[in-house]
């Protein structure tokens, strides 16, 4: 007994030993980076202002990079390298874990079929009548912005055609990708209301003119207010301690779940309801309700 | 053409063209399979599903068949054990019928034997009581002429002595 308790009380003194270095460690740590920080002197070769970087960011007119011998936006290449990415890995799976799939999943096998799952369930519930295509397309939309947006946080180098290192950003803060987007989604949509309706379908979406531009613009918008508010955080040397954490975390990972829950959810939306078939509402019904109308 | 916001159609169908490309290869190497796989588990799951509940609905035919068949053979043992009773009813008057009967003969023989019995035995006392009152009377008229004999032989002797 009385062993025990001696034992005890070493381990708690070695304890607040460890807990007491380690903390002088992390202090210490962080004080020599703060030290250097101001120690050395500001990077040499050609800098941004902050006023260049945030135009150059909404409107991209500086930054531009070569895609074979076109010359485009940062953000494309942005797309590229994640498409690649993706299919890749896709690619892999492919042919080494979807063969070896069995019956009672393992880990890997059940995060696979939670992905797909969510897409199917997605397309299912807001379109039962017609979701075939709905849900590939839910699927690959929603993981693109989801990887798409993540992707800025491995702050990707590159140099472009001015000579600047930039870092890619994500794709959709490009006004040009989030365009693509959302007229892609509508124009998902409009296949949704030819396919249930015929030719009705179409005006049935046109009904919705607006929609193209509010989801394009809700994605830009977005995803462009993070991507200014981490360049404006990044850009000043005093602000890159822990607040980048939080900022990161804020206007990254959230807007990357955000934003493919809106933009999948509006698409299966708008599909379920205009791919619906039309109900040709009857004579008897129709005098009924003027009945009522005159009678009020 | 200048647009606003330096929107570029070439960028706009090029990231169009990347994401077509990037729909098809998902679709193809993994929701496709995914799909696939799950329907496939899913129809495998329903299968076993639908044959547990036809194997249900067959054991609860069974069932129902057997506890038929259960209620009939109650119903025929309850008949027959009130077939079996009646029978033993029907038995035990016949049973009590007869002996009552042989009952009745005993004693209808015990009755003439006893009669006989009677009968033989008035007749013996009969006899016997002939045999007693000759045999009385013997007695009576012995013990009379005795005396009588007697007195004769005391009168004798008493006149002998006189001489």
């Amino acid at each position: 007994m009385h062993n025990q308790q001696t034992i005890i009380r070493e381990d708690n003194s070695m304890s607040k030993k460890r807990k007491l270095i380690s903390a002088l460690l992390f202090i210490g740590l962080a004080l020599v980076c703060i030290v250097g920080a101001f120690l050395t002197g500001p990077p040499g070769g050609e800098k941004e202002s902050i006023k260049e970087a945030m135009k150059d960011a909404v409107l991209h007119e500086e930054n531009k990079v070569m895609f074979g011998p076109l010359e485009v936006n940062p953000a494309f290449l942005s797309a590229v390298t994640i498409t690649v990415v993706i299919l890749t890995i896709l690619l892999i799976i492919r042919i080494f874990v979807i063969p070896g799939f069995r019956y009672i999943p393992g880990k890997f096998q059940m995060l696979l079929e939670l992905w797909v799952g969510w897409a199917d369930d997605l397309a299912k519930k807001n379109s039962p009548h017609r979701n075939g295509f709905l849900g590939a397309y839910v699927f690959a939309a929603g993981s693109y912005v989801f990887i798409s947006t993540m992707f800025e946080l491995f702050g990707v180098q590159w140099v472009t055609t001015s000579g600047m290192s930039i870092s890619l950003p994500a794709p959709i803060t490009d006004i040009n990708a989030a365009i693509a987007m959302g007229v892609m989604s509508y124009g998902v949509i409009m296949s949704g209301g030819i396919a249930g309706n015929g030719i009705k379908g179409v005006f049935l979406t046109l009904k919705d003119f607006s929609l193209p531009i509010s989801m394009s613009f809700r994605l830009f918008g977005a995803l462009l207010s993070g991507l200014l508010v981490t360049d404006l955080v990044y850009h000043y040397i005093h602000l890159s301690f822990v607040l980048p954490v939080a900022v990161g975390l804020m206007f990254t990972v959230l807007h990357a779940i955000v934003q493919t829950y809106v933009l999948t959810m509006l698409t299966a939306l708008f599909y379920g309801e205009v791919s619906e078939k039309v109900q040709k509402k009857s004579k008897e019904k129709k005098a009924g309700k003027t009945r009522k109308v005159k009678t009020a | 053409m200048s647009l606003p916001l330096n929107i570029d159609l070439q960028q706009v169908f090029l990231h169009m063209f990347n994401f077509v490309i990037l729909t098809g290869g998902m679709y193809f190497l993994l929701y496709k399979p995914v799909k696939d796989f799950m329907d496939k588990r899913k129809a495998y799951y329903a299968g076993l599903e639908q044959e547990s509940r036809e194997k249900m609905t067959q054991a609860n035919l069974l069932k129902e068949e057997y506890e038929g068949k259960m209620a009939q053979a109650d119903r025929e043992i309850s008949q027959r054990r009130a077939d079996a009773a009646k029978e033993m009813e029907l038995s035990r008057e016949r049973s009590l019928a007869q002996a009552k009967k042989q009952a009745q003969d005993i004693l209808d023989e015990a009755r003439s034997r006893g009669e006989q019995e009677k009968e033989k035995i008035i007749s013996k006392a009969r006899g016997e009581i002939a045999d007693l009152a000759a045999e009385a009377a013997e007695k009576i008229l012995y013990s009379s002429a005795s005396e009588a004999f007697d007195g004769f032989l005391d009168s004798a002797e008493g006149s002998v002595n006189h001489e």
